[in-house]
């Protein structure tokens, strides 16, 4: 059984908690021209790593909210707990998100916006 | 505190209608371990919103200050407790929620907040004895010692996989909140829980 540090409510038992999955699977932006296959990977495919995973967990039967947890899933050490919409601080989080093969697709290069382009130059009418 | 106020009566069905008193004496002699009682129609209100929600709180509920994580602020026979980081569940008189509910919503305008009345949607039990956190230990992972789980102390968790609010009001005394149609459930896990040290279910 996990002792997991909510983020709001502190230290409380894994039954209290529901795990969501792998953690940082962007959705491809609706303009993509992704292939069905290469989509598949955002949509289908999961990882499943023995050693450290980036997760979501949400306080099911406390307060409700989601985090992100980097947990080694043999070990089942908790490495760090951070905000939904943040990228890992520890060094060995910063590695595993790097490692991710998911960090190579198509799919996740289709959910950044597409570079903003150089403002162009405004004309000056007197 | 609402679970020493005499209780009011309305009208209608509540949680736990129809259900008889329970007793088991205390084998050691003396007063049961644990006395449950329904606070029969106990006004609930959920409240969604920021810091800015603060001035409406203040003039309806007379609550200066919204309450710390995983605690409550008690205000005459309210309590206001912390359910989330914008999550707050309000209990107030039997038959004023309507009241301040339409108060509040006037209070939020032009405000990103919300007030649900969960008044029916949710049971509310007083429970005080001497053996009543030991009871609770059987059933819910929370720390419960009295200098942890201190009086003014709120949390959600689960007692026997059913969710549950739970305010200390007391060293020995607690609101325990579950959804109303867990709350013959509740009831019967904790009668069941606290056979040993004497139990008194009062209607
Ligand atoms: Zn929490």
């Amino acid at each position: 059984m996990l002792l997991i540090n909510c983020p709001h409510c502190g230290p409380r038992e894994e039954s209290e908690f529901s795990c969501g999955g792998e953690a940082h699977i962007a959705r491809p932006l609706a303009e993509n021209t992704l292939t069905d296959a290469a989509f598949a990977d955002y949509l289908f495919l999961r990882d499943n790593p023995k050693g450290l995973f980036l997760e979501r967990w949400r306080h099911a039967a406390g307060c409700r909210r989601w985090f992100n947890m980097a947990r080694d899933t043999v070990t089942h050490e908790i490495i760090e707990i951070y905000p939904m919409g943040s990228l890992p601080k520890t060094k060995a989080g910063k590695v595993a998100h790097a490692a991710s093969w998911r960090r190579e697709t198509a799919a996740e290069a289709a959910a950044k916006p597409a570079k903003a382009k150089a403002p162009r130059a405004k004309k000056e009418n007197g | 505190m609402a679970d020493a106020s005499p209780q009011i009566r309305l009208p209608g069905r509540n949680a736990l209608s129809g259900r008889p008193a329970i007793t088991h004496a205390n084998q050691d002699g003396g007063k049961p371990g644990l006395v449950i009682e329904e606070l029969v129609h106990l006004g609930k209100l959920n409240i969604r919103g920021a810091a800015d929600i603060l001035p409406g709180i203040t003039a309806q509920t007379g609550c200066q200050s919204l309450p710390e994580n995983n605690r409550f602020v008690t205000i005459g026979e309210r309590h206001l407790a912390w359910l989330g980081p914008d999550e707050y569940l309000l209990l107030c008189e039997a038959g004023r929620e309507d009241e301040i509910q339409t108060r509040l919503r006037q209070d939020f305008e032009g405000i990103h907040a919300a007030v649900t009345n969960v008044t029916d949607g949710l049971c509310a039990l007083g429970i005080r004895g001497g053996s009543v956190r030991k009871v609770l230990a059987k059933g819910c992972a929370l720390d419960l010692h009295e200098e942890v789980f201190a009086a003014g102390q709120c949390a959600q968790s689960l007692l026997s996989h059913a969710g549950i609010t739970l305010l200390a009001t007391g060293e020995t005394r607690f609101v325990l909140v579950c959804r109303t149609s867990f709350a013959p459930y509740v009831v019967d896990w904790l009668v069941d829980a606290a056979l040993e040290y004497g139990v008194s279910y009062r209607t």
